[in-house]
């Protein structure tokens, strides 16, 4: 842990890492469109769980409502990831000292294991894929999982600012 | 009354003295709370809007595609407002005093004046004219210039 903190430390005190820390436009704006995609991201994988759950346009095929939120979703998750990125790299070893930060990248690594999953197994299943209904119980709790995944992490990522370091 | 003698009273009364003197933690729940609502209201209106652009879900039928979204948006107002009421207390003149929460307020009352008319327009269900489309996307403008004046308000 204390060679990762040493890697952290020179990622903060990089030229870059310093310049977006100590800038007082570029952090604000960083971390507004962070915040910002979110509302894609974030956004857009909700009502996809919904639909998996079967909350949201239950009448309209499952592949078909993926198809068409799957560009979004991805889209919104890059913007995301980028500007968390940036955010990261101006407070490396400060944010990795707290367990929020490690259980957030743990819950973002689980939240992206289970969409693969549900991606490259249980959407690819017969029934799954060609609109079966019922759909099995499978596709369901990947919808649950993710909701509660993705929503722990927007918690863990606001309360970052608030917990003691 | 002035404006600071309000202020001033606002923050002595009881739910505000509890607000202040509670827990670091519990008004960082409330801005747990507060982005909740957000991400809610905008990822509903979000959809609402590239459905009415025509970016999305086309085929399906508007009133279809909006149920869910239209009740997200109602739930996440009531949290953003809820929330944002309840921080607010725990600070009335920080807050009242502070540029970027005037600029918020004042896009909040254009918001919600305009997107209320919409919302039951669409609900309507009869065939969405080109107005109608214009006044959602600005209206969503508005609604992004509110999360940003937000964001801001720590740093002004």
């Amino acid at each position: 842990m204390s060679y990762l903190m040493g890697i952290a430390g020179h990622i903060e005190s990089s030229t870059f890492g310093t310049a977006v820390a100590e800038s007082r436009y570029w952090w604000p704006i960083i971390e507004g469109t962070h915040l910002l995609s979110l509302t894609v991201s974030f956004g857009f994988i909700l009502l996809t769980d919904l639909r998996l759950i079967g909350v949201f346009l239950r009448q309209v095929p499952l592949s078909d409502v993926l198809r068409q939120l799957r560009p979004y979703v991805l889209g919104g998750f890059a913007v995301t990831f980028l500007s968390g990125g940036l955010l990261f790299w101006s407070e490396a070893a400060t944010v990795m000292a707290s367990p929020l930060w490690t259980a957030k990248i743990l819950l973002i690594l689980l939240g992206g294991l289970n969409a693969l999953y549900f991606e490259l197994v249980i959407g690819r299943r017969p029934e799954v894929a060609h609109d079966h209904a019922p759909l099995p119980r499978s596709v369901r709790f990947a919808g649950m999982a993710s909701l509660t995944i993705w929503t722990t992490t927007i918690v863990f990522g606001r309360l970052l600012a608030y917990l003691p370091r | 009354m002035s404006i600071d003698a309000t202020l001033v009273a606002i923050q002595g009364t009881g739910l505000a003295r509890a607000i202040t003197k509670s827990n670091h933690m519990v008004i960082a729940g409330l801005q747990v709370a507060h982005v909740f609502g957000l991400l809610l209201l905008l990822a509903a209106l979000i959809l609402i809007t590239l459905r009415l652009l025509g970016w999305v879900l086309l085929r399906e039928q508007l009133s279809q595609v909006i149920r869910t979204p239209v009740r997200m948006f109602w739930c996440g107002l009531a949290l953003v407002l809820l929330s944002g009421a309840m921080m607010f207390l725990s600070g009335p003149k920080h807050y009242f005093y502070n540029r970027a929460f005037e600029v918020k307020m004042l896009l909040l009352v254009l918001a919600v004046a305009a997107q209320v008319p919409i919302l039951r327009r669409l609900a309507d269900d009869q065939a969405i004219l080109p107005p109608v489309k214009l006044a959602a996307a600005l209206s969503l403008v508005l609604w992004f210039g509110i999360a940003v004046a937000g964001r801001a308000i720590g740093f002004v």
